[in-house]
């Protein structure tokens, strides 16, 4: 049984990875269609020298950065909040977006956003997406950092307090310190899920907020084009290494 | 305040002020629908940043556009829908003044019936829908009914349009491809049905590539993506079909939310110059709505008769015709109805 | 103590309050209100967008939905728990493995879900490979069907159901697997008595992280399926886009999230709270 478990465990890798190797050893292809028709770069030059691409490119990694910023302090806070005592209606809604589904949250915030509208007059652009990403990527680092403190122990908050330090103090020098990775970790989920996201983006972007998930889609959708591959590629190789030298980091 | 700061300072400011001097544009517009070198022409000739993006439906373009904050200027319709678009309040009324090629206009449009004194809008370009056809898959489909032969399951696309799908169900029941009558809408949905399973997508102008590449071999298609699809490979043909097509003329409006009016103004009267409407028939194989166009276009053009076809054949097509607003709401549920089954 | 928590909570409630609780209670509205002619929201109220979802039409689709969340469900724990139990046997090398596994979850899901349209389009390269060795002369139709989103569920969710039933295999208690095999029972007897009933957690965990999520699935269906996989998701972004009925879109989102909160708690009511 031990073989034919590790039969079927190579089966199951191959499965899992084989799909993204593929598309990476085909972004190389020279030609259109999929027959191999010789290493090329052509599709990687195409793709660095197309500025709308390069614009989409700059306004996902503005957007991840801001939400991640925004979605991780609010995160953490909130998270050492309610460690400290539970507050059902928020550790509720926090629960409850979870499992909200991306089309509801995204149809929601373009209803939301197009009700205020009509009281004051601005348009969607990049700050709603910021707000949309933030909105959903809090209850992620919510759950991430809860998980790290429940392992902490909060008799060294209460001994740094026993002996002089505000709360604020106690937080600041004690506890964040050992949350850090944790936090981290949080940052680095709510990066990669702002960077990814399609579905919210696309409902709530406006005129001058397309982001790269929402070109890769038009390209998808519009049949054979062989920069789309390339440019997969490329997040896919760019996301990786931000994951393992995340975790290298956190080793240490 | 040492150097550097003044230094960024500097910087800072240069950055905002050509920010805010620049000239902008936001235009939507069909895909495959402007030559390679119309948009940055116009960008060097009148210093204005365009922002260009295109999409594949009346329906896509009117969802983004129907808040009347979209940050769009300048659309471009088909002519069925300025009415409702007109009546929403999504329009800014034309300054003539501003518009001196308007005499470049085909006779034919200059009064038309949707908009007779073109105060809301400016035709741009017009095709018909047909039929796309692979030559080698058998038998020429050259009627609606062809479509819902059993030989054609999984290999033919209907166009993802509502008024598209429906016409070809009302011309194949014999009615009048902009029917408003209730009737024979909801006889149409049901045929719509029936064949959808034969049908392999709904889709617009992605099914060039697949046409060409032989994946479909049937396709109901607009006239400028077929001849498109003709220009790649000798293979595909277009048949106007025998019971009767639609011709659409699509119009460059300008939007009420806009505060860009003058420069879109300049863009539409660019779009008016022959030698630009000429460009852009070369490479979108579409037909313009610009006589002063036609002398500019090589012999080859102006006698293809999938752009331009002859007068026997334009005689069977029909202009869109508006539909009032109960008929309109049918439609998009029966629509809704049909893709969802 | 309370001022200090008052001020750590207050952005995140802000957020929440503002940007969650707010637009659900404004698709509410909406959903009782009537479609503009054109599109968009009127101002009078209405049910009839609740009562249009009784039609049989919408139903298959609720139907449907539930059938490819729960096969997507299905396929991923018969897949996933082979490859659990593969790794919690596997000695020194365990954490490799388990991050071999969690790697592509990482990278994007737009890119991997695009990954399987490249290799099952016509064009694709499993066709063209089965072309250029002779084995079929006309592409297989692989794309825009049932079983393309039911590959690309399975394969965006595996890592979900993986990781629990691996948590869970590790705190099985050893002793149990030895008591069965001194009893007599064959490895693939105590497989199928003892270790899957005790892993009744560690599925119910795999059926949280799988089955909800796919009851509101967008993405794959969109991409995998084409027109003709429509799901849930699927209906109500295209309320939203090209059909413009934010009314009836509305109803159908709200019902989807009752039916998701159903869910919830029949799961957790049977699995108790250390799921969370």
């Amino acid at each position: 049984m031990k073989r034919g478990l590790a039969l079927y465990a190579s089966a199951a890798y191959a499965f899992l990875h084989l799909p993204l190797l593929i598309l990476g050893v085909f972004s190389f292809n020279s030609a259109r269609f999929t027959l191999w028709q010789g290493f090329s770069l052509t599709w990687y030059r195409a793709a660095f020298q197309d500025p709308q691409l390069a614009e989409a490119a700059w306004n996902s990694i503005v957007i991840a950065v801001a939400a991640t910023v925004f979605s991780t302090i609010i995160g953490t806070l909130c998270a050492y909040g309610l460690w400290k005592r539970d507050a059902k209606w928020l550790s509720g809604s926090l629960y409850l977006s979870l499992v909200t589904p991306e089309v509801v949250m995204g149809i929601s915030l373009l209803a939301f956003f197009q009700w205020i509208f009509r009281y004051l007059h601005v348009q969607l652009g990049m700050y709603t997406v910021i707000l949309a990403h933030v909105a959903f990527s809090i209850s992620y680092v919510v759950i991430v950092v809860l998980a790290r403190l429940r392992t902490f122990d909060v008799s060294l908050e209460e001994a740094a307090m026993d002996l002089g330090a505000t709360e604020w103090g106690a937080f600041r020098e004690v506890t964040l310190p050992v949350l850090a990775p944790g936090i981290a970790a949080a940052a680095l989920l709510a990066f990669t899920t702002s960077f990814d996201d399609y579905v919210i983006t696309s409902m709530v972007a406006g005129v001058d907020s397309e982001t790269l998930p929402m070109v890769i889609y038009a390209m998808a959708r519009r049949g054979a084009n062989p920069v789309v591959n390339s440019i997969s590629t490329l997040i896919v190789v760019a996301l990786g290494l931000l994951i393992v030298g995340s975790e290298r980091l956190q080793k240490r | 305040m040492n150097r550097r700061t003044l230094f960024l300072m500097g910087l800072a400011g240069a950055a905002g002020c050509s920010r805010a001097r620049e000239r902008r544009l936001n235009v939507f517009n069909w895909s495959s629908y402007v030559a390679a070198d119309t948009i940055p022409n116009f960008e060097r000739e009148f210093g204005v940043h365009v922002r260009y993006a295109v999409y594949e439906s009346n329906e896509e373009m009117f969802a983004r556009v129907m808040t009347g904050n979209s940050g769009w200027d300048v659309v471009f319709p088909t002519n069925y829908f300025i009415e409702p678009m007109r009546e929403m309040g999504l329009l800014a009324e034309l300054d003539h003044g501003l518009l001196r090629n308007l005499d470049q206009l085909d006779v034919l449009f200059r009064r038309p019936s949707w908009d007779p004194d073109l105060r809301w809008s400016i035709p741009y370009m017009w095709n018909a829908t047909g039929i796309a056809y692979n030559k080698d898959a058998g038998p020429a489909p050259l009627s609606w009914r062809d479509l819902w032969d059993e030989r054609m399951a999984g290999h033919l696309t209907m166009l993802d349009d509502p008024v598209d799908v429906f016409g070809a169900c009302l011309k194949k029941l014999g009615c009048s491809y902009f029917s408003s009558n209730p009737d024979e809408l909801r006889k149409a949905q049901a045929e719509a049905v029936a064949q959808k399973r034969l049908v392999r997508a709904y889709v617009n102008a992605e099914v060039r590539d697949q046409l060409i590449s032989g994946d479909v071999l049937v396709a109901q298609m607009w006239s400028t993506n077929a001849q498109q699809a003709i220009d790649a490979t000798p293979k595909v043909a277009f048949a106007y079909p025998s019971e009767g097509y639609p011709l659409y003329p699509d119009c460059s409006v300008i939007l009420r939310e806009s505060p860009r009016r003058q420069i879109a103004h300049q863009f539409i009267d660019y779009l008016l110059r022959p030698k630009v409407a000429a460009a852009i028939v070369e490479t979108a194989r579409t037909a313009t709505a610009n006589g002063g166009a036609r002398a500019f276009l090589p012999d080859s053009l102006r006698a293809n008769p999938v752009i331009f076809p002859p007068a026997a054949i334009m005689s069977r097509g029909e202009w869109p015709l508006p539909q009032p607003p109960a008929i309109q709401r049918l439609r998009d549920r029966l629509w809704t109805e049909v893709k969802s089954s | 103590m309370n001022g200090l928590r008052r001020r750590f909570l207050a952005p995140a409630a802000l957020v929440m309050g503002l940007l969650f609780l707010t637009p659900l209670v404004i698709i509410l509205v909406y959903s009782l209100l009537m479609r503009g002619t054109y599109g968009g929201v009127s101002s009078e109220w209405t049910i009839e967008n609740y009562t249009r979802l009784a039609d049989p039409l919408y139903l298959i689709i609720l139907l449907r939905t539930f059938g490819m969340a729960g096969a997507a469900t299905l396929g991923c724990v018969v897949f996933g728990f082979p490859l659990a139990l593969f790794i919690s046997r596997a000695g020194a090398r365990k954490n490799l493995y388990l991050q071999l596994v969690i790697l592509p979850f990482w990278t994007s899901f737009l890119v991997r879900t695009y990954a399987w349209m490249f290799l099952l389009r016509d064009t694709g390269l499993i066709n063209s490979a089965l072309k250029a060795l002779g084995i079929i002369h006309e592409p297989l139709p692989l794309l825009y069907n049932n079983a393309a989103v039911f590959v690309g569920l399975v394969y965006g969710y595996l890592p979900f159901v993986v990781l629990p039933l691996y948590a869970t295999l590790e705190r099985l208690d050893k002793t149990l697997l030895e008591a069965s095999a001194d009893l007599g029972a064959k490895p693939g007897e105590t497989l199928i008595r003892v270790v899957i009933p005790l892993c009744s957690s560690g599925l119910r965990a795999a059926a949280l992280l799988v089955f909800i999520p796919c009851l509101g699935a967008y993405l794959t269906p969109d991409l995998l399926g084409g027109s003709k996989t429509v799901m849930v998701g699927n209906l109500i972004q295209n309320q939203f886009t090209t059909a413009r009925d934010w009314p009836f879109g509305s109803a159908v989102s709200l019902v989807l999230m009752a039916i998701v909160m159903l869910m919830l708690m029949v799961i957790i009511r049977r699995g108790g709270k250390e799921l969370i």
